[in-house]
């Protein structure tokens, strides 16, 4: 009988429970709903249906699903940091025992067997399982932690939607509150992420995967009367879809080839170099295959586009899933299926990173929107962190990616507390002297901008200098590389001025606009008190002994453990290069950021905004690069104008035979059944005799074909 | 008998079989395709007893698939024969290459 609480034989069942648990919302708010509405649609006529729908709170959505939702994420969080601790223990003890921690902390079996037993091969199938590592421990962690937060933030936040009315300023409309949903969305978002997470197999990352996307889709549309809203969440959606066909076609190909896709396995596989197995074109395109996935959900040049239009849904969302979480998700497979990854794919991910940390820095410095340029903003980071996998800083890369969640978090939810504060104003230009107003807010966002400037001893400083020393490293062993070195230290200079640009636009100065002004106020405790402990975690997470020493992080050091051995001395070098001059990569980037922070001051702190910084921002860059207008020309238009000419030639085709037209390929699907039918009329005689025989004969030649080849 | 096995009972059900078979298809008569079906069931039925007095396992469920078999064989001649009354009363014939109304 599987026990899953046996946590003393198997503690890593801790996870399962931890990941299962935000389903259970999902589903009684499923059930609860569905007696909701039956009861609604019932209560004019039925007095027991008018009660039963009084009893859920009338017209007025409960609140209750969002509390429950957020004592199961709680749950999980607790549960998670239990396991943290206990793995960490253990993973000290049997450090000479890898298999023992394996067995401990990771169960596997098959779910779907494909192909018999017959033959030599042995029949492939389809396996279900977890495996707990150090990543996997503190990304469940970080993933519930950011995650409880953020639901307790959405408690304040989505406070509107508990009314019996919502009237929508932008589409312009009314409708009934959607406090439930929300939650429902969210709690499902939560456990197929941690699916994911929690996953030791290729497959069942896919699964998590799609659900995450699905999530995604539902809480950008969250606001399904606004236009740009359902637009938005379509273009998410298509736009994973592209990632996750490459995704596909390289999980096809590590089945094919190895006929296993747990990630031990694979992983052992190439322990020596390109196993047998494999073609080494065929290993690229698996790499890429795979890398093709990660762009996609973590919004990466080319498919990129999709994230700023993200922020249509609600801030929360933004803040857990298109910032702290979801997005993360593709650097996270990347780091997962490190061992899998040919020479080619390492330094097209590299590139990759650049571009996209290049393109959406630039992007970030003229948007006026504060959600959009926190988006971008996002893009960027992520970038950075592709950028450290793809020149080998594993451990860099990953360590930018917790860090990150708990600044963007802490950014994000900070732009909510502001747009709540100024009543749904999200426009830079119309704010201005908010510290005055909500102080809590600003500070705590202060504290968010200096640490993804890289402000020393705040967290991201110890990820991002570790980035650019390995970014550094890796260029120097290849002078031909070296920009991939010099995009990122610039580009750590742009991030530094954009998002002091946003802080003083927003809090400090005079404030522009009366109206916004008059009628701004700080949020209420719910919100507050996420703010204040992201800020807490944004400083302070990232900390070990001596302070000083970007190189002595704590999470760094634990992370580090759960690195996978890298094939040969690929980065080698590269490291050795790294630490080396460790120094001077600190040191230029810290100059970067001060003069990236001091030019925003000399801009936009120290005098007013000029009427000319904070005209509507035009031209190529604050086009995004035209990236959209392009997509638009290629392939919407392209699409239109096969549609069109097809139109067009079906029209002036002759009305019979339509051939070699579209119109012309269906009707003759339909004339082949019709041809068909009239030919198997005749076999139908009604002679029962007749059928008695074929049915006899058939017998006989089945049971022959049996003794021939049935042996 | 019981050295005999389960052979030679196979081999009898099997010709009884073929003989149902082969008059349900050269028969026109529809009283004639009764008898071959009997025939064909009867076959089965054969099958079963002998199953259950030469297999261990089958002790019980041949004898009570065989008593099942033979409340089928009447409960089919009586639906059967009532069609066929039906038959005759409208084409005044009991030819079953006569009942060819349903062709396509």
């Amino acid at each position: 009988m599987f026990n899953p609480f046996d946590f003393a034989a198997h503690p890593g069942r801790a996870y399962l429970v931890a990941t299962l648990l935000p389903l259970l919302p999902v589903l009684l708010l499923l059930i609860a709903a569905t007696i909701r509405n039956i009861a609604r649609s019932r209560s004019g006529a039925d007095s027991t249906a008018s009660r039963i729908y009084w009893l859920f709170g009338g017209d007025q959505p409960l609140k209750t699903g969002g509390y429950l939702s957020l004592a199961c994420l709680l749950g999980s969080f607790a549960l998670s940091v239990w396991g943290l601790v206990h793995f960490f223990e253990e993973s000290h003890v049997l450090r000479d025992k890898p298999a023992e921690l394996t067995e401990r902390w990771g169960e596997r079996g098959d779910w779907l067997r494909i192909g018999s037993a017959k033959g030599e091969r042995s029949a492939a199938a389809l396996q279900v399982g977890y495996r707990i590592d150090q990543l996997t421990a503190l990304m469940f962690a970080m993933v519930t932690g950011i995650g409880s937060l953020i639901f307790l933030f959405s408690l304040g936040y989505m406070n509107d939607e508990a009314q019996d009315r919502v009237a929508d300023h932008v589409a312009h409309t009314e409708r009934r509150g959607r406090f439930g949903r929300f939650y429902l969305y969210l709690s499902l978002f939560a456990f197929s992420m941690l699916n994911l997470l929690v996953a030791d197999n290729l497959f069942q990352v896919f699964i998590g995967w799609e659900l995450v996307g699905a999530c995604s889709f539902f809480l950008i549309g969250f606001y399904t009367e606004r236009k740009s809203a359902s637009t938005a969440a379509n273009k998410a959606f298509l736009m994973n879809r592209v990632g996750d066909a490459g995704m596909l076609v390289g999980i096809a190909i590590a089945f094919a080839a190895f006929g296993t896709l747990n990630f031990q396995d694979l992983a052992a596989k190439f322990d020596a170099g390109r196993p047998e197995a494999i073609s080494h074109s065929l290993w690229i395109l698996m790499g890429l295959g795979l890398f093709l996935g990660c762009v996609g959900k973590s919004a990466q040049v080319p498919l990129q586009t999709w994230l700023p239009d993200a922020m249509e849904g609600p801030t929360p969302v933004s803040a857990l899933i298109h910032a702290a979480t979801m997005v993360a998700a593709g650097v996270y497979l990347v780091g997962r299926c490190y061992p899998l990854f040919a020479p080619e794919v390492f330094l097209t991910i590299a590139y990759c990173g650049l571009i996209t940390l290049v393109i959406s820095a630039t992007i970030a410095l003229v948007m006026t929107d504060i959600k959009r340029v926190l988006a971008f903003s996002t893009c960027s980071q992520l970038g950075f962190m592709m950028l450290a996998l793809g020149v080998g800083a594993w451990t860099a890369g990953l360590l930018h990616l917790l860090t990150h969640a708990f600044f963007k978090a802490l950014l994000f939810l900070g732009a909510g507390s502001t747009i709540h504060g100024c009543h749904h104003e999200q426009d830079l230009r119309k704010m201005g002297g908010l510290r005055r107003k909500m102080p809590i807010t600003a500070y705590t966002m202060l504290v968010g901008v200096l640490a993804i400037s890289g402000t020393p001893f705040f967290s991201g400083w110890y990820s991002k200098d570790q980035i650019l020393s390995g970014a550094l490293g890796y260029s120097l062993t290849d002078n031909r590389h070296g920009l991939l070195f010099f995009g990122a230290l610039l580009t750590a200079g742009l991030t530094a001025f954009y998002m002091f640009r946003l802080w003083f636009l927003a809090f400090a100065g005079e404030p522009r606009d009366r109206h916004v002004y008059d009628h701004a106020h700080e949020s209420p405790p719910t919100m507050i008190v996420p703010l204040l402990l992201l800020a807490i975690c944004a400083i302070g997470i990232a900390w070990g002994w001596p302070l000083w020493n970007a190189e002595a992080s704590f999470l760094g050091h634990k992370l580090h453990e759960g690195e996978p051995a890298i094939r040969g001395t690929q980065f080698a070098q590269a490291r050795h290069l790294a630490e080396e001059h460790h120094m001077l990569a600190g040191g230029l980037a810290l100059l970067a950021a001060v003069l990236g922070a001091g030019y925003a001051w000399t801009c936009y702190g120290k005098q007013a905004p000029t009427a000319e910084q904070l005209k509507e921002p035009a031209g190529f860059v604050a086009e995004k690069w035209r990236f959209d207008a392009l997509y638009d020309f290629v392939f919407l238009r392209g699409t239109l104008l096969l549609a069109k000419l097809s139109a067009k030639a079906d029209r002036s085709a002759p009305e019979h035979p339509r051939r070699f037209t579209l119109d012309g390929a269906m009707s003759g699907l339909a004339t082949l059944a019709e041809v068909g039918g009239r030919g198997f009329r005749t076999t139908q005689t009604g002679r029962v005799r007749q059928y008695v025989l074929v049915l006899a004969l058939t017998l006989i030649g089945m049971l022959g074909m049996l003794g021939i080849f049935g042996r | 008998m019981a050295d005999l096995g389960l052979a030679p009972f196979q081999i009898l059900a099997a010709f009884l079989f073929a003989s149902g078979v082969a008059c349900f298809v050269t028969k026109r008569n529809a009283i004639g395709l009764l008898m071959g079906v009997e025939l064909v069931l009867n076959a089965a039925n054969l099958n079963l007893v002998a199953a259950a007095r030469f297999v261990p396992g089958l002790r019980i469920e041949g004898q009570a698939f065989a008593v099942m078999v033979i409340v089928l064989a009447a409960a089919e001649a009586a639906v059967a024969l009532a069609i066929f009354l039906n038959f005759y009363n409208n084409h005044a014939s009991v030819d079953a290459d006569a009942a060819d109304d349903l062709k396509g």
